[in-house]
Order: C-alpha cells, then sequence, then structure tokens
C-alpha cells in the first residue's frame, strides 16, 4: 500500500515514493546485484567492445582501422549472403519455434494424466535433448539420407521422401526435423508448471460437465500462458541464433549449402570471424542479427499483455 | 489446502499431487487416461527414439562397417569392445571425468544459488527502473557468444583466469538471462495471499523469500539445476578457448579427440564417436530419471486454491 | 508440506553454500600462475587432429626433450574443427602458440604478420629445403619469405581394386598412364548398374591435379590473379565431366542408393568402385577390408603434377621464445623424428629421406603388400599449391559455384567462368 504525498496543483513531479516503497527498491536492487555485477564485468565490456569493432576493419590480429557504418552499408546492400541468410534464419524460426511449442504443450498434456509407466514416458521423450549436438548431428544426416530411415517411413505411406540435405529447398524443412525432435525440453517446462494448477479448477469443470478438451483449453492453457510465453521467446531467441547443429549436419562439403540454403546468420558470422579474419564485418552482422531479435521480442511482449494470464504479477 | 473428498483407495502413494488426482478420480476428464494417450505416447516415444536406437547400433557397430557406411537401425552386430576401446584411449578420460563433475557442480550450485534470488526480485519487488532492467537482462541473451569470445578471453587474460576453471565456474554465481526470466515466470504464477500475509507478520522480504517461495520454486530450481549440468556437461567451446593443460579439460572436450582426426577428407571413426556420446550422455540420464520426482511430483500450490 | 519442503531447501541451501566453497577452493588450487610462458616457460605447441595424433607428436616431442634436455614444450591438440577458432583467440589474447601447425591456409596468418619469417633461421641452422623436402620445400612461404617448414606431406595417390584390375584384364596403373590410358581403364572397368571404374574428383586437391597437369594453373604466381576458366584448366575440368557423363564415376543418386553418406572412399572399401583418387590415410582402413587392393603414383597429363596433403610448423609472432622454438622445429622436422610419423602411421613425412626409407616402405603396421614407394615417387611432381591470403574465402567460393557442376547440371566452361569471376573480387593480387 503506498501513500502518495499531496502535490500541488500543475506540478509535474513524479510522486515520492514512501518509506516502503523506496525500501521495497532497496531490496529489489539487493536481490538483483548478483546479475547487475556479473553483468557489468562479464558482459558489458565485450559488448561495448563488439558494437566499437563492428565499426571498424580488424582481422583480430593488426590494429582496428576505423570505417564508420561501412560495415553495416555492404552487409545491407552489398553483400549477396547476408539477406539470404536472414532469410533462412526467419523460415527456421518462424516454422521451428511454434511446431515445438505445440508439441510441447501436446506431450506435457499426454504426460500429465494418470498413466502406468510416466517416469519411462517422459524420459524418452526428453531423452533427445540430452544427447551432444555432434551426436545428434550425425545420426540425422544418416537419417535424413536419400535411402535413410525417415524416407523408408515414409514410403511406407506410400510418400517418396527427397534428397533432405542436398537439395536446396528441402534443407531447411530438414532443419525444422531436426529441431522438432527436440521438443522435449518445451514439454518438461509445461509439465513442471501443470503441477501447479489446482485440482479443484478441473473439478469444478467436471462438475459444470466440460470434457478433457475442453478443459485443455479453458484451465490448463490459460494457466500456462506465462510458461508458454517464456518457451516463445526463449525459442525464438535460440532460433534465430542456430549454429551448431547446422554447421554439423551440412558439413563437411555442403556447409551452408546447397547454395547458402541453410546459411544461418550466425553460420555467416562464424565464416566472417573465423574463417576470412573479419571480425570488425562479423560484428556488425552480430548487432543486426541483434535488433531483428530484439524487435521481435519487442513485439512477442507487446502481444503478451492480451494473451499472458499471470496470477499475480507486479508490474 | 486439499479439498476434502470421498474417494477410494487404491494403493498408497507418498506422492501427494498423485493423491489429489486419485481423489479426483477418473472422475476429471483432463487426467483420464483412454487408450488414445497410451496409443499416441507409444507412437511418439517409438519415433523420437528411433534415433536414439541408431545412436546404439552406430556404437556398436564394426569398423569395416563403419568403412563402408552400411549402417543398420538396429543393432547387427555387437562390438561391446568399442566402449574399451575408448577407455583405452591414452588420453586421461578418468582425470577428464572429474574435472568434468568439479565444473558443472560449481555452475549448477552458482546459477541455483543465485537465480532464485534475482528471478523472485522480478517478480514480486517493485522498484523504478525494473522494466527496462529486464529488458536489459533479455537483452543480453540476444548477442551471440561466438562475437564475445575474444573480448571475453581477453577479459579473463587480463584477470589472470585462463587455464583455470575459474572463468567456466565463476559467472555462473551471477545468474543468467534465461534462468532469470524463468524463474519470473514461475514465481508469477504463485498467489501472493502467502506473502503478504507472512509480511504482516513480520517478515522481511529476504525472510518471505527463504521461507515462502523457495520451497514452492524447488521444482523450478531443479529444472535450472538440470538444465545448467546438461549444459556444461556437454560444453566443449568453453574449456577449448579456457584450458591449455591437457590434465584440465572437460569430458565433452575428451570425446571430442575421438571425434576428430587430423585430416580434413578423413572420416571420423563414427561407431567409437558414438559410444562417446553415450558416455558422456549416460550420467545426464540418470540425473534426469532420479530428478524427475522433484521436478514433477511436488505440490506447490500449496496455500490458496487458487480461485479468487 | 511447506515446513518439510522448507527444511529440505534448508539443508539443501547449506549444502549448496558449502559445495560452492569447496568448488571455489579447489579451482584456486587448480589455477596457474597465470601468466604466459617467461624465458624459462615451457613451448606451447598447438596441432590439431584426434588420439592417434595426439600420440605421434608426444612421441616425437619425447625424442626431441631427449636430444636437448634444456627444452620443454607442451603439446596442445586441439579438435581439427575448432582448431581456427581457439589459435585465433590464443594470438587475438596475446598469447599465441609458440609452435604452431598450419597447413594451405598458412598465408591468412603470415600476410596479417602473425607468423615470423623463419629463412635467417634456416640458413642458420643449415638446412637445405629443397634437399630435405623436395619440391614442397617452399611450399609454406608468403612474398618470398617462408613461414613454416614442412612436417607432413603425402601425395594424392591412386588406390586401385587389384582384383577388378586382373578382372578386366588390365595391368596396374603407373605413372605414366596418359589421361586416355587412365579413360580406357576406367571404361573397362564400369559395370553399368553394378561397377564404376572411377570414385570421383569433386574435391579440389583431385581436379586440381589434372588442371595442373594439363598445364593450367589456379593462381597465376607470378601476377597473384586467378587463373581458373584458362582454356587448360577448363579442359581439365570438362575431362572429368566427361568422364562423369559416360558414367565410369557414380552419380550422387547412385551414390546415395549404396547406403547413407556413401563417397569414393567408403565404395572403393566395399569393392563397387575400382580406382579412388584420395590421400595417405585411407590406408589404415582398408587394411581390415577384404578387398585387394594397392597403390600407384597418379597418372599424368601433358605434364606430371599432382596434389598433396600435409602441415607445417610455424612460430607465432606472440612467441617468447622464438629461439628455443626453432630449434625444436629443426629437429621435429628432421629425418630422425619424421621416422615416428610413419612409425605409427598417422601420415607421410615430409622429409624426402624418409620417405625413400626403408622404415617407410615396409612399416610395420602395414599388413598387406603396399607399394609404399608410390609417395616417394609422387613426391617429385607435386605441384606447387597457391596458399594465398584469402584460401578460406576462395575454398567458400569453389565449393558454391561448382556444386551444380559435380550434380551434372553445368558444364565447366560456365561453371569455371562463373568462379573466376567470383574469385576475381575475392582476390587482391600481390603487388
Amino acid at each position: 500500500m503506498s501513500i502518495a504525498t499531496p502535490r500541488a496543483a500543475g506540478s509535474v513531479r513524479r510522486p515520492r515514493l514512501s518509506k516502503r516503497r523506496r525500501q521495497e527498491a532497496l531490496w529489489f536492487y539487493l536481490f538483483v546485484s548478483p546479475w547487475i555485477i556479473g553483468f557489468l564485468v562479464f558482459l558489458l565490456g565485450p559488448m561495448l567492445s563488439s558494437l566499437y569493432l563492428s565499426m571498424t576493419d580488424w582481422d583480430s590480429f593488426t590494429p582496428a582501422k576505423w570505417v564508420g557504418f561501412d560495415n553495416y552499408k555492404t552487409l545491407l546492400t552489398k553483400d549477396p549472403v547476408f539477406w539470404k541468410a536472414l532469410w533462412n534464419t526467419c523460415y527456421y524460426a518462424a516454422i521451428s519455434v511454434p511446431l515445438s511449442l505445440l508439441l510441447g504443450l501436446w506431450f506435457a498434456n499426454l504426460l500429465n494424466k494418470q498413466i502406468r509407466g510416466r517416469k519411462l514416458f517422459r524420459t524418452l521423450i526428453y531423452l533427445p535433448t540430452l544427447v551432444p549436438l555432434v551426436a545428434t548431428a550425425m545420426i540425422f544426416k544418416i537419417v535424413l539420407a536419400p535411402h535413410g530411415p525417415l524416407n523408408q517411413l515414409l514410403g511406407l505411406f506410400g510418400i517418396e521422401g527427397p534428397d533432405w540435405l542436398l537439395e536446396e529447398a528441402w534443407v531447411k524443412p530438414a532443419l525444422v526435423v531436426l529441431s522438432v525432435w527436440g521438443a522435449g525440453s518445451a514439454t518438461v517446462l509445461f509439465l513442471a508448471a501443470m503441477r501447479g494448477i489446482p485440482r479443484e479448477l478441473y473439478e469444478a469443470a467436471e462438475v459444470d460437465g466440460a470434457g478433457p478438451v475442453r478443459q485443455f483449453w479453458s484451465i490448463t492453457v490459460p494457466q500456462l500462458t506465462p510458461i508458454i510465453f517464456f518457451n516463445l521467446v526463449m525459442g525464438l531467441i535460440a532460433a534465430f541464433q542456430v549454429f551448431s547443429q547446422v554447421y554439423v549436419i551440412t558439413g563437411p562439403n555442403l556447409r551452408g549449402g546447397p547454395n547458402y540454403a541453410s546459411t544461418t546468420v550466425v553460420m555467416l558470422l562464424f565464416d566472417q570471424a573465423f574463417s576470412f579474419f573479419h571480425m570488425g564485418y562479423a560484428s556488425a552482422i552480430s548487432w543486426l542479427l541483434f535488433l531483428v531479435i530484439l524487435g521481435f521480442t519487442i513485439a512477442a511482449f507487446q502481444t503478451a499483455r492480451r494473451w499472458v494470464f499471470y496470477e499475480s504479477e507486479v508490474k | 489446502m486439499m479439498v476434502a473428498t470421498i474417494s477410494t483407495p487404491l494403493e498408497s502413494t507418498s506422492d501427494p499431487a498423485e493423491h489429489q488426482r486419485r481423489r479426483s478420480g477418473g472422475r476429471v476428464g483432463a487426467f483420464r487416461a483412454s487408450p488414445f494417450t497410451y496409443a499416441t505416447l507409444m507412437i511418439v516415444t517409438a519415433l523420437l527414439s528411433v534415433p536414439l536406437v541408431f545412436v546404439v547400433s552406430v556404437a556398436l557397430a564394426s569398423d569395416q562397417t563403419v568403412n563402408t557406411n552400411a549402417f543398420t537401425i538396429l543393432p547387427s552386430a555387437f562390438h561391446w569392445e568399442n566402449f574399451v576401446r575408448v577407455f583405452s584411449s591414452s588420453l586421461p578420460m578418468q582425470r577428464f571425468l572429474l574435472n568434468s563433475i568439479i565444473i558443472s557442480t560449481g555452475a549448477v550450485a552458482g546459477q541455483v544459488l543465485s537465480s532464485g534470488l534475482v528471478g523472485y526480485a522480478f517478480a514480486r519487488l517493485r522498484a523504478p527502473g525494473k522494466n527496462v532492467l529486464f529488458m536489459v537482462v533479455i537483452a543480453t541473451m540476444m548477442i551471440p557468444t561466438q562475437i564475445t569470445m575474444i573480448p571475453q578471453f581477453i577479459l579473463f587474460k587480463e584477470l589472470g583466469w585462463v587455464n583455470t576453471f575459474l572463468p567456466l565456474i565463476v559467472p555462473n554465481f551471477f545468474s543468467n538471462a534465461f534462468n532469470i526470466f524463468l524463474m519470473r515466470q514461475f514465481v508469477s504464477r504463485l498467489s501472493r495471499e502467502m506473502d503478504e500475509a507472512a509480511m504482516v507478520d513480520g517478515l522481511g522480504f529476504f525472510g518471505v523469500y527463504r521461507r515462502i517461495m523457495l520451497p514452492m520454486l524447488t521444482p523450478a530450481l531443479i529444472a535450472i539445476g538440470i538444465f545448467t549440468l546438461t549444459a556444461t556437461w556437454g560444453d566443449f567451446m568453453g574449456p577449448l578457448i579456457y584450458l591449455n593443460d591437457e590434465s584440465k579439460m572437460s569430458l565433452a572436450l575428451g570425446v571430442q579427440y575421438i571425434v576428430s582426426t587430423s585430416q580434413a577428407a578423413q572420416s571420423p571413426p563414427w561407431n567409437l564417436v558414438m559410444v562417446g556420446s553415450i558416455l558422456l550422455t549416460a550420467p545426464m540420464i540418470a540425473v534426469y530419471y532420479l530428478g524427475q520426482r522433484y521436478l514433477y511430483e511436488m505440490d506447490i500450490t500449496g496455500g490458496s486454491a487458487g480461485i479468487k | 508440506m511447506t515446513s518439510d519442503g522448507a527444511r529440505v531447501t534448508r539443508r539443501g541451501f547449506l549444502g549448496m553454500g558449502a559445495a560452492a566453497a569447496g568448488i571455489i577452493t579447489l579451482t584456486a588450487c587448480g589455477a596457474d600462475s597465470g601468466g604466459g610462458s617467461g624465458k624459462s616457460g615451457p613451448l606451447a605447441m598447438t596441432v590439431w587432429g584426434g588420439e592417434p595424433d595426439r600420440v605421434t607428436y608426444q612421441k616425437r616431442l619425447d625424442l626431441l626433450v631427449a636430444k636437448y634436455p634444456e627444452l620443454s614444450v607442451k603439446l596442445q591438440i586441439i579438435p581439427s574443427d575448432a582448431y581456427a577458432q581457439k589459435v585465433q583467440t590464443m594470438i587475438a589474447g596475446g598469447s599465441g602458440p609458440d609452435i604452431m601447425e598450419v597447413a594451405e591456409n598458412v598465408n591468412s596468418y603470415s600476410s596479417r604478420s602473425q607468423l615470423l619469417p623463419l629463412d635467417d633461421r634456416i640458413k642458420a641452422a643449415g638446412i637445405d629445403m629443397t634437399k630435405s623436402f623436395g619440391s614442397i620445400g617452399s611450399i609454406y612461404s608468403y612474398k618470398n619469405q617462408t613461414y613454416a617448414v614442412p612436417d607432413r606431406s603425402g601425395a594424392e595417390i591412386v588406390y586401385y581394386n587389384k582384383t577388378l584390375f586382373t578382372k578386366a584384364g588390365l595391368t596396374p596403373p603407373t605413372a605414366d598412364w596418359t589421361w586416355q590410358d587412365a579413360e580406357n581403364a576406367l571404361k573397362a572397368l564400369t559395370v553399368p548398374g553394378k561397377q564404376w571404374g572411377y570414385g570421383g574428383a569433386a574435391w579440389w586437391p583431385s581436379w586440381w591435379s589434372f588442371a595442373y597437369q594439363n598445364g593450367g594453373k589456379i593462381i597465376d604466381p607470378a601476377t597473384g590473379k586467378p587463373t581458373v576458366n584458362s582454356p587448360e584448366v577448363v579442359e581439365a575440368l570438362a575431362w572429368v565431366g566427361g568422364l562423369m557423363a559416360k558414367g565410369y564415376i557414380p552419380t550422387k543418386q547412385e551414390y546415395a542408393d549404396m547406403g547413407a553418406d556413401v563417397g569414393g572412399d567408403q565404395a572403393f572399401a566395399s569393392g563397387k568402385v575400382a580406382v579412388n583418387t584420395t590421400g595417405f590415410w585411407a590406408i589404415a582402413n582398408l587394411l581390415k577390408t577384404d578387398v585387394e587392393w594397392d597403390i600407384a603414383p597418379m597418372w599424368r597429363g601433358k605434364q606430371q603434377a599432382v596434389s598433396a596433403f600435409g602441415s607445417g610448423l610455424s612460430i607465432s609472432r606472440t612467441s617468447k621464445n622464438p629461439d628455443a622454438a626453432f630449434k625444436a622445429i629443426a629437429f621435429l622436422t628432421s629425418a630422425e623424428a619424421q621416422k615416428v610419423i610413419i612409425d605409427t602411421g598417422q601420415d607421410v613425412p615430409a622429409s624426402i629421406e624418409v620417405q625413400t626409407s626403408d622404415a617407410f616402405l615396409k612399416p610395420s603396421w602395414v599388413t598387406k603388400t603396399v607399394d609404399m614407394k608410390a609417395f616417394g615417387d609422387s613426391s617429385a611432381f607435386v605441384y606447387r599449391a597457391p596458399f594465398i591470403a584469402e584460401w578460406n574465402e576462395m575454398q567458400k567460393a569453389i565449393d558454391n559455384v561448382t556444386a551444380n557442376f559435380w550434380l551434372g547440371k553445368q558444364d565447366a566452361k560456365s561453371t569455371l567462368d562463373a568462379l573466376q569471376k567470383q574469385l576475381e573480387t575475392i582476390i587482391k593480387p600481390a603487388s
């Protein structure tokens, strides 16, 4: 409860915080101080440094040469690959993130029921995310081979699968398939959160005659919206920075290919930084990516107000 | 507060949420397990498991199969000696294992200790500039690590931390954006009534955090612990960049050596690669299997029924 | 429930705190006293590879220390994919390695002055590069200064399936075979749908061999400009294209039908392809198969020329002990230390003396009769590869632009014209 101090008419000064609010603010900053200290010491310097470097021509070794916004200009107007990479990355994010969310929700709902062998099912669904990336990518290279298991499976349904990793049009869907295999990580959080949904809500709904589907959409989902939101934002941020698995699965001959179809922004950045020694240029790429991700995240936060239901958020 | 209902007790269970569920019984549709549920789950897990079976199949394959890429999905040969081969490498794998344990434990401890505090503050406490600060927190996740790698290396070099575990462990004591956001979301789902009651009773903010919040946040903290553990356990880039002594390297890095060959065109020994991956993953599976109980089966509703 | 939970958490809390304190102490104990190697510290040597490489390099370093006890070298082996990143971070951070393994992209570093020129030291040590290493002696040089001493160097060689050759009534390939001889043989060895003559030449060392054999060059050494669409190179690439079109090389589809991720190496190991051109490393795997095979030097075109695979040892600019580092390099690249390379089966040593020695011709781990002389013979005509400063960019361009050619969708001339255009934007001629 805050007691507002009376103000003179016409003054635009913010109300002074009450003693209690000031105390609360102090405690806030105290609790948050570990992160702030860590940020100032470990992150801020490197981040500012990379911002500076993005306006230079730097090969990591010799002194950096100031070039102002040239890197950005070249990226946006002259680089043949940048826009392609951005498109590839957006495509991947726009499809893999919602898909993982939906699957995660679906699996979590199934796993939340009274079933025997719950522990086993839960483990099997989460297991894929525990396997190291190198192994995953290599296995999927074989799974996605023209006569590999996936196409064999499709063949059972009479569908002739494409050369997933060899054709321009199909390499991105292949990456989406790979990401979907890891839907278990979204499932874990949903399932953990589902535990906190009071049973009484379901019982009341049952009494009112709602079936399981209705209960899912009217009770479970709204209660989970904070976690859905979390997975959405985290998923987007991660998807836009996808790199390692693409690097391994399209290697060693068609890295980022065929014909740049699987080149993501971070892969482009990596090549520029560590293969071609254009650290400044790569930094510019990373800051452009930052702006893109920031844009989408802010959009997500803005729309969140409408659909995310918090029990008790303090604004 | 548990709603009293009449129920037919089945076998007893110590899991309180399961208690709840059984009390609601098969009466509540959302929890009723139909044959459809089982069928779907079995198909889904079967599909997800095919690549995993494949991993095992390759791990047990012979060198000749590796040479001709004649892999089969189901194991067709059982060369268990591949496991022995990985251990009999001249690399000090046991030492690597120990190092990985040290690094991961330190990282988990750090994240669990710090993330709860910071996430709670963002969800419950009011302060000017809070929203801006939160956006900064989120923004730190949007810069790819490849770009900050060299400046951070130089930073740690100035601190004299290169070739130690410090760069891999210490930053975790200052939490990270992912965990802060996660905690904030979890805390926001909990009702404020107990906090407020406790504060009226004279508990300060930290008291509320320790006595009221923490118990209810245990699943979230366990989740953070598991995520941090799997991330650091499988991370080889960090150890690669910061560690120069072989005796300090991590298991993930050791497995990378098995993958690696010195000629670009040479095919790695895939069977050994998969063995290494299995060895790397097995502890994580064990941790997850054992930790599941705390993740999913603790009653965190504690307190109000949630209906306002 | 709450109190139970709180008790658990409190205990857990204290436990975590204790663990954390313990961890920090442990790590402090494991801490180096920071700082790089001083005057008396060990030399840091970075190499890439896996287990077998580590074993070999360490053995050679043990020999070094036995001979020069005042030297001490700490070997850092780095997974190949991450080598460039690690080394770049080290150098950028001011703690670059004393001894650094380098290969084709050596001049990305030397052109940025990150490696020390070694000519004076080489002269002072009395090393005759041409005598010791043959035509590749000066391969790691930039603007007439030498930056690395060759350490490993094996030519690309021809693996051939003895059984299939006998069945087709052919004599084994030799260095004197012309393109026509080779083509005739490949034709005879091809049974449509079942067996193919040649594994393929999609990898740059393979088709570059043919380009140089035809008198063409990828980069003109005199001007530093790319010349990939010169008539000679086009003719060479077109020849390979012809082999593909005539069905002597499996198409991508046919490879895919053989199994997942199967290429020339795997097809040769399973007896489906009669001839495969690749490097030394295939020997170890092939010894385990049932195929009856042997090796021979690469055939010739108008001239004799063949690609080679290898690496050299250099000294990074930030080294505090360049004299000691060079002493180590000089020993490691001498015949005595080079012998270990073939003893463990790691690679082909760059030293000509070792390549032609008995230890090389009959290594203990080669369980079949293999004509190891092919390597020594090939050394005589390894062409001088263009290790330009923009090597990595060039490779990326080649991969992308030639992709359609290898799928049989584009002809050699238009492919190389497109490649020439891209390379011209990438490569700044050495002034």
